[in-house]
């Protein structure tokens, strides 16, 4: 395992640094997220070694959940949606005077967690990736199934939507020529349709543009922010010792949250403050500035990240909308994910994960002292930023083809997904399903070819058994869980 | 709830479009069994179970849950309606008139519009960030971009 050979390269720990310094600013500014930022960034780094860039946007991606915590705590603007729990309590804490160690906690909350999950990343790669290394066309397939239904029926209210979502991204994917039989499918006599609609052209026009314009209505509409300066930039021993366990607990619910495809970060942080506030003496105070409440889902979103790392490097299944445009990446470069991987390039993988340590560290130098830095990056007017975005946007995009047309084709989607995030359809299923759709009919159509065109195929092993019913499951369970909590609530409401 | 009404709408018209052109597609026999066509089938169908299912959630939605939204400003919307217009016009241009003039322009006025009466903040971060971003991609990163009507 010569990986922090890999990652101790004088080069790669310039691009690790610069990786999570970006993914900070990131996190910190509103409109733009780490889905956005890797997406955007893809294009630059097309000369460089896959490795080093791949250590640069994994960066971006944790990163930017360091970056995310502070615009929860100072200006009760979540920079992420995993950072959404943290204002709850962090905003509080900084009303009450308590800023500094609402940034303290986050961020060595974050650190902890984030090194554990890492350990817990590396002692499961391996084993995992022998397990992966079973699947046959089939099982991927029904593997595939299940992620994209987990992200369905996880990422918001309606699993309809979800699925929705889902399937629109599917079908994108088909646009283009058929590898198997040669045809073109749906190309309307477009000829830079031939090769597919662009995954970048995709994931910049839905993050980054369709972002931009939300957050343009939002500034329209004027939301006031309300700059709070940090006080001092520890904590008691009191705090820390409150802090501990939330952050332990957090920790262990965001790397399993993580490692299950489907919305891992924002949900872990939901799950962690839950579990904070059931577990607490005192739930009412909750909502007022309880460290806990900042601790526990702050380690939970970057265990979380970590745990996203797991499937996509061991099975090339991403989980989220983040990891998949990471594999996109991966894509681009002409490297795939999954278990032959640790076999063909382990350099890669285990440098990867090695940089992980170091930036984990590098973050939370980044996050402590510098904090303020980062802050003043809020000064700068928000039109002045989002349009900045837009310009971007089109370097970008541009940068990949230096054709127009897909310029407008991201606009379109920039549009597409402004509309979605109105109506609340999810965003992160169209975007797995896009990276996936390809290799998902590839799978589909190499185990019917395999069985003679006969389904069972899909029904023969005991993986494909498995993950079928877990699929069920993930649809079924948006329509039982609300049962479940009216069913468990009921007694309760009786004691008071 | 409206909305979710139009969106099923939309998206069965969508899976209609979808499979017809689906239907449009020549089929080879030759090799795989299933063809080009198989697979996008199975997301038609998928689609329109989509819908349906939309469909019923409207139908079983507690009346807590809904809460109508307040029917929102639509002056907002022909203000995104007026920012897409003017990127795509940007975008037409792109190619024909250069980077550096397209970008400034489209900056000056998006800056003017969204960071209203601070001018010089405005002017200024649309030139030097135009020109820096110019440097930074063309020059030092090798990124192409269009020259246009510029000479350099």
């Amino acid at each position: 395992m010569n990986g922090f050979n890999v990652a101790l390269m004088p080069i790669n720990l310039w691009y690790t640094f610069l990786g999570c310094f970006m993914g900070t600013i990131i996190g910190v500014l509103p409109g733009i997220g780490p889905a956005a930022g890797i997406g955007l960034l893809i294009p630059v780094t097309f000369g460089m070694d896959p490795t080093s860039a791949l250590i640069m946007m994994a960066g971006i991606y944790y990163g930017a959940m360091y970056g995310g915590s502070t615009t929860s705590i100072l200006i009760n603007t979540p920079g992420e949606a995993s950072s959404v729990m943290t204002a709850l309590d962090g905003y509080q804490m900084a009303k009450n005077g308590r800023a500094g160690a609402a940034l303290a906690v986050s961020a060595i909350g974050s650190f902890i967690a984030g090194s554990l999950g890492i350990v817990a990343l590396t002692v499961l790669a391996v084993p995992l990736a022998a397990v992966a290394l079973k699947f046959g066309p089939a099982e991927y397939f029904c593997l595939m199934l299940f992620a994209l239904a987990a992200v369905s029926s996880l990422t918001g209210k309606s699993i309809a939507k979800g699925i929705i979502s889902t399937v629109l991204g599917l079908m994108i994917a088909t646009i283009g020529i058929d590898l198997q039989s040669g045809q073109p499918r749906y190309t309307m006599g477009v000829p830079e349709l031939q090769d597919g609609v662009g995954f970048l052209v995709v994931v910049v026009g839905l993050f980054a543009i369709g972002e931009v314009f939300s957050n343009l209505e939002e500034h329209i509409k004027g939301r006031s922010e309300i700059i709070r300066l940090s006080g001092r930039l520890w904590l008691t021993a009191e705090e820390w010792r409150r802090s501990i366990m939330p952050i332990v607990r957090g920790g262990l619910i965001g790397f399993f949250k993580g490692v299950l495809p489907g919305a891992g970060a924002t949900i872990a942080t939901m799950l962690s403050y839950t579990v904070e506030k059931r577990i607490s003496k005192t739930p009412e105070k909750f909502g007022t500035g309880m460290i806990e409440g900042v601790a526990g889902p702050e380690a939970a979103n970057n265990a979380a990240t970590c745990g996203s790392m797991v499937p996509l490097l061991t099975l090339g299944i991403p989980g989220s909308g983040s990891t998949a445009v990471l594999m996109g990446a991966f894509i681009m470069y002409g490297i795939q994910p999954g278990p032959l991987l640790f076999e063909k390039r382990p350099d890669l993988v285990w440098g990867l994960v090695d940089s992980m340590y170091i930036g984990n560290i590098m973050l939370l130098i980044l996050n402590l002292p510098l904090i303020g830095l980062f802050v003043r990056i809020l000064y700068i007017p928000t039109g002045i930023l989002l349009s900045l975005i837009l310009a971007v946007s089109a370097i970008g995009v541009y940068s990949i083809n230096g054709n127009t047309l897909e310029l407008h084709m991201a606009l379109m989607f920039g549009v597409l997904g402004y509309v979605f995030r109105k109506v609340d359809i999810p965003l992160a299923p169209m975007v797995l399903a896009l990276v996936l759709g390809g290799i998902m009919e590839q799978s589909f159509r190499q185990a019917m070819t395999i069985s003679g065109a006969d389904p069972k195929v899909f029904i023969h092993s005991g993986i494909s058994i498995t993950l079928l019913v877990l699929t069920v499951v993930m649809v079924l369970l948006p329509v039982v869980l609300p049962r479940l909590r009216e069913w468990q609530s009921g007694p309760e409401d009786t004691d008071s | 709830m409206r909305t979710d009404r139009i969106i099923s709408g939309l998206t069965l018209l969508l899976a209609a479009v979808y499979l017809y052109a689906t239907s449009r597609i020549p089929t080879l026999e030759i090799g795989d069994p299933l063809g080009p066509k198989a697979f996008p089938i199975l997301l038609g169908i998928a689609l329109v179970l989509g819908a349906i299912l939309l469909v019923i959630e409207t139908l079983r939605a507690h009346p807590a849950d809904t809460g109508e939204k307040p029917r929102e400003s639509l002056h907002h919307l022909w203000l995104i309606g007026g920012v897409t217009l003017w990127t795509v016009l940007y975008f037409s241009v792109f190619d024909a008139v250069g980077y550096l003039v397209s970008t400034s322009v489209y900056l000056l006025v998006m800056t003017g519009v969204f960071n209203r009466g601070k001018w010089i903040a405005n002017v200024l971060t649309s030139i030097l960030f135009t020109i820096g971003s110019y440097v930074l991609f063309v020059k030092i990163l090798g990124v192409v971009l269009p020259r246009g009507i510029l000479s350099f």
